[in-house]
């Protein structure tokens, strides 16, 4: 295919995409997805290597293939659908809902649409499905392995978690989505012709390979290795995971192995190869080709190694709810590290989301909070702003307290907290919540006792801090909030670069 | 007479409308000064028409003072005064970062230092007042203000759309206090929910209402001079409004040039077509399109400038970086691009011969033939056919193909991004481009428009008469308008019919003071409970809830496949317009007679033809067969085989697709 009609296929494919991520958006109700816009849409080849994706989450762009992946096998016809979410067969974490819909062509089969949503509840015992404590899949919630999506199936899942309806209606939002990519991709096809348009998303997977091999191919050989660890503290102990990486750039190719990562735990700060994938690909992209289309094909020259049954390619039944968060910001962390000593990269950005829920029988709320930017070697860091594999919306203060019994008592930025340098660090965010109601809260952070680094001679970003009332909380916290009880998160600052 | 002028960033248009007689001139914009430009195409343009300043009855301006000054962040010293608590919230944003992969790409810098960001103690939530506002609050602030040597304030205060009595109280204290520093308050600007982009819509009515103050209050003194009337302002909104009111609305200025060529769009779109049709202005570095129904041009209330929302109810403009001056090139993956780099009006493009070596859309055209060699643009530019097929050639051998493929393949993925931009104000909003004209406009519209029209399935393309200055004779047409917004979050159980009309009596109590021949149109836009998006059913003032909910659930399963017959649903905001209808301009055809006949050879297809070119302005019912290029005296219109052409009454060329 010539490098014209590549360009425009590319753009046919990229606004299907946009379509299908407009309308989940548009007509969804959980507060993950339409204030917050976590979820993902993509379309894939009919061998399911992703072709194209609306860009709004980091952590969807390298998992969505094991989605496809776990249901390519099975007899597709038009019109029926799979759900899944089991995170060792195509999912991430549980409350991550993914919906697969095969595409037709006069009887041929084109490809896949897919769809992604940060569901508000998936069931299990903890409202919100994001347990700080969880120790085994079965305790975050409906685990859904790849099933056909038909009408009574969705009612009977939707029926085991928390506020049915609003699942359902959530449900019916990706399935208008996935509508969206396969009639788009059905109307390319009848312009372009079948060939062509398979010949066109061959090329566009082979083009997009190109620009990385020739990104990877700049950067010295050698081995690099980098080490960091994660925050355990659960149980009333202090303990550190440690995570270890050696990348090897051999010519256009990359080696990516996490031996010497720890084992799988008790606790919930486990991933499924699928997430370690998806950050490690996240962090070459920006290393390599940030600008390049969406597609798989960045990822066939990077090879991704973790010991099974370790921290990052756990197996059942381990609990994974803070590994599609928490686990893959450090992994993301590891690789940018072990690549900045063959061309200078960034400092260490906040490396957590702060995920903090609170929930009652009436409602769960689930968000996440942005922090500092590391500064990059041509510029500070950015303050208040999701650094790594999230880059979801904080919820309105004013849509907060309407729908829920909450009241907003302070978000700013947390001066200071950005190391210095050259270039500084970006600064953190801090949000101070008050409870009206009695509810439970729920907090998974990180970077509360490792600070976020520096690099070269630039200062260290400042840690993270929890406070209930005043008083200190660890990394990992849960507990009940009475009303007028006020949760208060300053988020971790950048590492400064000089 | 109808006078018109429109300021661009190249050129600074004027129209004057005598009856259907058209008079036309261009001049260059003069950047600093804009009132200087737009005197000079003034008196060109009478000159021309060999009419007095005396005979004008309205002169309308579009003007690009204050987008420039925001883009630039050339506008008023500006302090912020935020509930206890919520004074970074401006550069806070919504925590999302500019670029997924660029991880240090900057968020636009607040306009407001953080100096000049002071909180009140106070607090208002869903239900009402929290924390009354203590009575020496505002002169603590009014102190603090004054202190920070701003020339403006904005107040923005948490849940004010709901209960506006702090943010009110603050406010008029302000203005007593401190006379000489405009004053903008949120409740006043846009009464909608979510704290961040009202604020940041505030902020910015502040930071550029100085600005246009001065800069209006200038224009007015020329006017009254040289003998016009004082001039209308065209808002975002695309109606105009005397410039007193104006230049208190700084907010409402962003997009006051593109909305003159949406409302030519419209105007045109009624006159030569069935109302319907898709305004699409490629100038030399960008490319705006909009959609234009029932002669009425389309509107959004979410829309980003350099970054920065405002949730104003504005004209659905949606700009690419698509232009004559967009630059071809080869990325490391072997692949075409073209843009967002543009040549710009200087150097300009290879075929300007002032320096430019890059390749740019304007040297594809002219090397396929579609632009004639040797012949002048409307800035009075001699175009060298030897300078655009040099750079052609050069991008040509790093991408392995022939040179005329090469110029094809920049004008394929031009036509390609425009085609994505229509695709977004269309199928990404649930409108059918199929059932819509194509109207081309700006120098370089009419010559993709055909390539376009094909891809998204379009058999008609109406081509202006005056498509060079379209946004001039649109400022013309407009409609005296002002607008407002008010979020009433009624459930389905406060959704009375007495309730929404004793609501919308108010607001038109409110909005049309001073506007009695001033018609409402309504908006109200609903969503089911717990969604976040609310799709805009149209109604009149006293509208019966049954059949607002009946509309918006047909919306709903047109829109997203689905509707949820036993959901709730709310009425979240009113949109309210109040509008005296513009005069209504016809522009006639050229008398005719004053066609040049010739040909050249240019490609259609990868086939070169020998193609008649007709140079001047065709009289009306003069009829052709494509292929043919129309070289008009501000832009050139390419009619590749297969569309037939006829010009109508009004000059334009109304071309359709016969096969």
């Amino acid at each position: 295919m010539d490098p014209i009609a590549l360009q425009v296929l590319v753009g046919g494919l990229r606004a299907a995409c946009d379509e299908m991520g407009a309308t989940l958006i548009r007509s969804a109700y959980s507060a993950n997805v339409k204030e917050r816009h976590d979820c993902s849409t993509a379309l894939f080849d009919p061998a399911g290597e992703l072709v194209m994706q609306a860009e709004h989450i980091p952590v969807h762009l390298g998992s969505m293939p094991d989605a496809v992946a776990a249901v390519l096998g099975e007899d597709h016809e038009p019109g029926r659908s799979w759900i899944l979410n089991d995170p060792y067969r195509g999912g991430t974490h549980l409350p991550d809902v993914t919906l697969v819909s095969p595409i037709f062509a006069a009887g041929e089969l084109l490809g896949f649409a897919a769809s992604r949503a940060h569901h508000a509840d998936v069931g299990g015992p903890t409202p919100g499905s994001m347990p700080a404590f969880s120790r085994t899949l079965e305790e975050e919630g409906v685990v859904i392995p790849p099933t056909v999506a038909g009408k009574e199936t969705l009612e009977k899942l939707a029926s085991r978690m928390r506020m049915p309806r609003q699942r359902l209606a959530d449900l019916r939002a990706q399935e208008a989505a996935n509508r969206v990519g396969v009639l788009r991709l059905r109307e390319l096809c009848t312009s372009l012709g079948t060939a062509e348009l398979r010949e066109g998303m061959a090329e566009i997977l082979a083009y997009t390979e190109r620009r990385t091999r020739a990104a990877l191919a700049e950067l010295p050989d050698g081995s690099y290795r980098a080490e960091d660890v994660l925050e355990a503290d659960w149980d009333g102990a202090e303990r550190d995971l440690r995570l270890r990486l050696e990348a090897t750039i051999a010519g256009e190719e990359l080696r990516l192995d996490f031996s010497g990562t720890g084992e799988q735990v008790e606790g919930n700060l486990n991933c499924p190869l699928s997430v370690t994938k998806s950050a490690a690909f996240f962090a070459v992209r920006v290393l390599t080709d940030p600008d390049g289309p969406p597609s798989a094909g960045a990822h066939r020259p990077i090879e991704v190694l973790a010991p099974s049954g370790s921290l990052l390619n756990a197996r059942f039944p381990a609990a994974v709810a803070a590994g599609n968060v928490e686990t893959s910001s450090r992994v993301a962390d590891l690789v940018l590290a072990a690549l900045s000593q063959a061309r200078p990269g960034p400092a260490q950005g906040q490396g957590t989301m702060n995920n903090l829920t609170l929930a009652n029988d009436e409602f769960t709320y689930y968000e996440t909070l942005g922090g500092g930017q590391g500064a990059c070697p041509e510029a500070d860091g950015p303050s208040a702003i999701h650094v790594a594999m999230s880059n979801t919306l904080n919820t309105p203060a004013e849509a907060l307290e309407t729908e829920f019994p909450l009241r907003v008592r302070e978000l700013a930025l947390r001066r200071r907290s950005g190391g210095a340098g050259t270039h500084r660090g970006g600064d953190g965010i801090v949000r101070e919540i008050e409870a009206l109601a009695p509810m439970r809260f729920s907090l998974i952070t990180e970077r509360r006792r490792h600070l976020p680094r520096g690099a070269g001679g630039g200062e260290d970003g400042a840690a993270g801090v929890n406070l209930l009332n005043g008083s200190p909380l660890p990394a990992k916290a849960e507990g009940n909030l009475a009303p007028g009880d006020r949760l208060r998160l300053e988020t971790p600052g950048g590492g400064g670069w000089t | 007479m109808l006078l018109g002028v429109d300021v661009g960033g190249t050129f600074t248009d004027a129209v004057l409308l005598d009856g259907g007689e058209v008079h036309t001139a261009k001049v260059p914009t003069t950047p600093r000064q804009e009132s200087v430009g737009v005197m000079r195409a003034v008196e060109r343009v009478l000159r021309r028409a060999g009419a007095a300043a005396s005979g004008v009855d309205v002169f309308a301006h579009g003007m690009t003072v204050g987008t420039n000054a925001l883009l630039e962040e050339r506008g008023a010293t500006t302090a912020l005064v935020a509930t206890g608590g919520f004074a970074d919230l401006l550069e806070i944003g919504r925590q999302n970062r500019p670029h997924l992969y660029r991880l240090c790409a900057p968020k636009p810098t607040p306009l407001v230092t953080p100096e000049r960001r002071f909180e009140a103690s106070e607090r208002v939530g869903p239900d009402g007042v929290v924390e009354p506002l203590p009575g020496d609050e505002p002169e603590r602030l009014a102190a603090a203000v004054e202190a920070s040597g701003a020339e403006a304030v904005a107040v923005c205060l948490l849940f004010s759309y709901l209960d506006p009595s702090h943010e009110r109280r603050i406010a008029e204290h302000l203005r007593r206090r401190l006379p000489g520093v405009h004053v903008s308050a949120s409740h006043e600007v846009l009464p909608r929910f979510r704290e961040y982009e009202r604020c940041s819509t505030t902020v910015i009515d502040a930071y550029l209402s100085p600005l246009l103050g001065r800069y209006l209050g200038a224009l007015g003194e020329a006017a009254t001079d040289a003998g016009l009337p004082q001039p209308l302002v065209m808002s975002s909104s695309g109606g105009v409004a005397p410039a007193g009111e104006a230049a208190r609305a700084g907010a409402w200025s962003v997009l006051s040039g593109p909305a003159g060529g949406a409302v030519g769009a419209g105007l045109l779109a009624g006159l030569s077509g069935d109302g319907n049709a898709l305004g699409f202005d490629m100038g030399g570095t960008s490319c705006d399109v909009c959609v234009v129904e029932d002669g009425e041009v389309r509107r959004t209330d979410e829309r980003e400038i350099g970054g920065r929302p405002i949730q104003l109810p504005m004209v659905d403009v949606h700009t690419v970086g698509a232009g004559g001056g967009s630059i071809g090139w080869a990325d490391s993956g072997g692949a075409l691009q073209v843009g967002p780099r543009s040549a710009g009006a200087d150097p300009g493009p290879a075929c300007y011969g002032r320096g430019g070596a890059e390749p740019t859309v304007t040297d594809a055209n002219l090397m396929l033939g579609r632009l004639g060699g040797g012949s002048e643009l409307a800035g009075g530019v001699a175009l060298d056919v030897e300078a655009a097929e040099h750079a052609v050639g050069q991008l040509a051998d790093s991408l392995g193909l022939d040179p005329r493929e090469t110029a094809a393949g920049i004008l394929r993925v031009a036509d390609q991004e425009m085609v994505r931009a229509l695709r977004v104000v269309t199928v990404e909003r649930g409108v059918d481009p199929r059932g819509f004209a194509l109207l081309p406009f700006g120098g370089a519209g009419p010559m993709h428009a055909a390539a376009i029209a094909e891809e998204l399935e379009i058999g008609t393309i109406l081509c202006p008469r005056a498509g060079g200055v379209l946004s001039a004779l649109g400022l013309c047409a407009s409609e005296r308008r002002r607008d407002t917004v008010r979020t009433v979050m009624m459930s389905e159980g406060e959704m009375t019919a007495e309730r929404i009309a004793a609501t919308v009596g108010s607001m038109i109590e409110e909005t049309g003071a001073g506007l009695d021949e001033a018609r409402p149109r309504l908006t109200y836009k609903l969503r089911y409970a717990g969604q976040a998006f609310e799709l805009p059913v149209p109604g009149p003032p006293d509208p019966d809830p049954a059949e607002l909910r009946e509309a918006f659930e047909g919306l709903h399963g047109e829109r997203y496949g689905h509707v949820d017959r036993e959901g709730e649903v709310v009425l979240v905001d009113i949109e309210l317009a109040m509008a005296v209808p513009g005069p209504a301009p016809r522009p006639a055809a050229a008398p005719g007679g004053a066609v040049e006949r010739g040909h050249r050879r240019v490609l259609f297809d990868g086939e070169w033809i020998e193609t008649p070119v007709l140079r001047g302005e065709p009289a009306a019912g003069s009829e052709a067969e494509g292929p043919l290029v129309f070289e008009l005296p501000e832009a050139t219109f390419v009619v590749p085989p297969g569309w037939s052409t006829s010009v109508d009454e009004h000059g334009t060329i109304v071309s359709r697709w016969t096969r």
